[in-house]
């Protein structure tokens, strides 16, 4: 006899009452983590960064995540210009004033102001026995920037649930608002106010495919070992509006020192592929400790090269209290259009950049993270995080005064993050 | 005198004992070998306790009491009464497949895996004193007409289960993980909310786990025919039998595995999904909890 019904509603409520348990299933409750993060470089930007995740699990097995991210930016940012012995004239991004800077210091923005905020939703459910399935949807919003994206990636568990594999996309659709508008890349930056910045539109877009392959192997109870090859691909406007190349004097090595040799506005190609390779080893010690260490390869068709090791170790003390040292090294080969300045004189280049982001540079952190967990329904952590960013201060093409000048300065930067978990 | 062993491994401690003829463990999520030691003294108690009380095979228990009362009725304590109705309940909600008076059926179909089966004639004679319908159950007594029995063993073990877990939930702060042969409920998430790495068996490769489940919390039971069937001119006769037919369903699969909020619940969906026969995947779906099904 074939029985057609939901018997479950009804099963349990007579169980309930055989075991003397309340009738009516508790809610699961939300895993809540909220989190502020304070970051500051020395002397330039620094953003305050609350984030709240929540998690639930909404069917069995079957988990949904929102995270909120709000970020505040302040501060000043390097435009890419070179130092002068002179005091230098900009114009701000606005293009409706200026600002100076005096002689011998980098050129930074002072006008840098931004504020972030971030939607993401998750919806990770399993499939069948053996497959995931992991949707998810990102919104952010910032005062000239927008962005829109949606994922999707599933994971295939097999070999007794060893080895795990995944594959995902990402679709990415950016929209571009510069203050003032998009300035024309490779115009000059102009002083006078008048005539105005040349503009190219205002607004421009961009659109970011990712794709992701992953394989996890779990080795024994207590190690795995991870691979990612992950491929992006961006299409559009991939300029900063407001990074600049300085032109330099051919004699002096000064930049202003005549109409021609104004900054210019950078201009980037407009696509970009991206192909990196991840490995992660992680493993946990008897006593419970965690030892993790990763290292990540990425190749670009702009000629960036980098590299990232990071790794950490997390030691448990008594009582629920662990300490959690880490370090993180980086470097990365220069674009092939970066140039630390051009030469009045010289054919301007159809790409060039002086943006310290896409320079030859190293950074390392280190930072150590304490925190205490009862496992359930209170948890908390402190993070202390140093980064210093280095490049050549002093590279073989530098010429007149520029010899003198810090033509890559070090950004040195604290990282000081708060988290707090409960359940709710 | 303790009937139990216990160890530590990898910060989890680990109790083993044999009861309700099965291996039984329970696994906290605690370094502490005192702590191992007290809950597993308490399971044990508590699974010898119930198996005590409601074993068939007992002559001093309630059960016992009930199965030779023939037309009498007899007064039920609370928790055996509760049982009962729990009984009657599921017979109502299954339509009269779960019955907890088709245990004399073993009097004709033997699953040592050396009888053959019984004959329809054989299997004529035992269906009238089948059906929880006869059995008369009014103001916390009961009354069977004579020749009938009643067996708990189809919920026995998962109601144990979840008693010992509730026991160990109210006392302890650990996640805990009772397993009373496959039958296995949780007390709490682990503290690192990892999740319990739990075995099912492949009744096709029985000594191996052939895969295994993560599983937070709630519980989980097993239906199956794995080592209890008969083979009769090449033709599998599952041990799980219809009480209204006499005969194990057809087309019924290996084994059910159901992960439920208690183990009770699990294993009532287990047993009646593998008397579906080949609707047991459809109705498992519909009852929306995860299961395992081996065919």
């Amino acid at each position: 006899m074939q029985l057609k019904r939901k018997l479950t509603g009804a099963l349990s409520l007579a169980s309930c009452s055989l075991l003397g348990l309340p009738s009516a299933q508790a809610e699961t409750p939300w895993d809540i983590e909220t989190a502020i993060m304070y970051y500051s470089e020395d002397g330039r930007v620094s953003a305050l960064e609350p984030i709240v995740s929540m998690k639930k699990e909404i069917g069995d097995d079957e988990f949904l995540n929102l995270k909120f991210t709000l970020d505040s930016l302040t501060g000043a940012s390097a435009t890419g210009a070179v130092p002068s012995t002179q005091i230098q004239t900009f114009s701000t991004p606005s293009g409706n004033s200026t600002y100076n800077v005096a002689p011998n210091e980098t050129p930074l923005d002072p006008s840098f102001f931004d504020t972030r905020a971030q939607f993401t939703l998750g919806w990770d459910k399993p499939l069948e026995r053996n497959l995931r399935r992991n949707l998810g949807f990102n919104v952010s919003k910032e005062f000239d920037f927008t962005s829109i994206s949606g994922n999707a990636s599933w994971t295939w568990d097999t070999n007794l649930k060893n080895t795990s594999y995944t594959v995902g996309g990402n679709i990415e659709l950016d929209r571009i608002d510069p203050v003032g508008g998009a300035p024309l890349p490779l115009s000059q930056q102009n002083l006078s106010l008048s005539p105005p910045i040349k503009r190219d539109g205002d607004s421009k877009q961009k659109q970011i495919i990712d794709l992701l392959l992953g394989v996890t192997q779990i080795i024994d109870r207590s190690s795995l070992v991870q691979f990612n090859l992950s491929y992006s691909l961006a299409d559009g406007y991939l300029n900063d509006p407001y990074k600049l190349v300085s032109v330099v004097d051919p004699v002096t090595g000064e930049p202003f020192e005549s109409t021609t040799s104004l900054p210019i506005y950078e201009s980037r190609p407009d696509s970009r592929q991206k192909t990196g390779l991840f490995t992660r080893y992680k493993k946990q010690f008897a006593n419970r400790d965690i030892f993790s260490i990763s290292y990540r390869f990425m190749v670009d068709d702009w000629g960036i090269d980098s590299n990232t090791i990071d790794a950490s170790y997390r030691w448990r003390l008594d009582n629920g209290y662990y300490i959690q040292p880490g370090v993180r090294l980086y470097d990365q080969s220069a674009a092939d259009f970066y140039r630390y300045f051009l030469v009045d004189g010289e054919p301007i280049p159809n790409t060039v950049t002086a943006d310290y982001r896409l320079g030859e540079l190293t950074t390392q952190t280190f930072g150590v993270k304490f925190g205490y967990s009862d496992g359930r329904n209170n948890n908390w952590s402190i993070r202390l995080e140093r980064y210093i960013q280095s490049g050549e201060s002093h590279p073989d093409v530098a010429f007149g005064q520029l010899v003198n000048q810090d033509l890559y300065p070090d950004v040195e930067a604290t990282i000081i993050q708060f988290s707090y978990a409960f359940q709710w | 005198m303790s009937d139990f062993s216990i160890s530590i491994d990898n910060q989890i401690g680990k109790g083993k004992f044999h009861c309700m003829a099965s291996p039984c463990e329970v696994l906290i999520d605690s370094g502490d070998i005192g702590l191992a030691r007290e809950i597993t003294a308490c399971a044990v108690a508590e699974a010898r306790r119930i198996e005590h009380k409601f074993s068939r095979y007992r002559d001093d228990n309630p059960i016992y009491q009930i199965n030779h009362s023939a037309d009498k009725f007899v007064d039920l304590d609370d928790e055996t009464e509760r049982l009962i109705a729990f009984a009657f309940e599921c017979y109502a909600l299954s339509e009269g497949l779960f019955d907890i008076t088709s245990g004399i059926l073993r009097k004709i179909w033997r699953f040592d895996g050396k009888h053959s089966i019984p004959t329809q004639k054989q299997v004529d004679e035992v269906l009238p004193f089948i059906g929880l319908n006869r059995v008369t159950y009014e103001n916390r007594r009961l009354k069977l007409p004579a020749g009938m029995q009643i067996d708990l063993g189809g919920i026995g073990k998962e109601y144990a289960v979840d008693r010992i877990a509730g026991l160990l939930r109210g006392q302890y702060e650990p996640g805990i993980l009772v397993n009373l042969g496959g039958d296995i409920a949780i007390t709490a998430e682990r503290a690192n909310k990892d999740p319990w790495h739990v075995g099912i068996e492949d009744p096709n490769r029985s000594q191996q786990a052939s895969s295994s489940l993560k599983i937070s919390r709630g519980a989980i039971a097993t239906s199956g025919d794995a080592r209890r069937c008969i083979l009769h001119r090449g033709k599998r006769y599952g041990h799980i039998i219809n009480p209204k037919t006499g005969w194990p369903t057809a087309g019924s699969p290996h084994s059910v595995t159901v992960i439920a909020s208690t183990c009770t619940d699990a294993g009532i969906i287990a047993t009646l999904a593998m008397l579906q026969g080949k609707y047991a995947e459809k109705f498992l779906q519909q009852q929306g909890l995860k299961f395992y099904c081996h065919r």
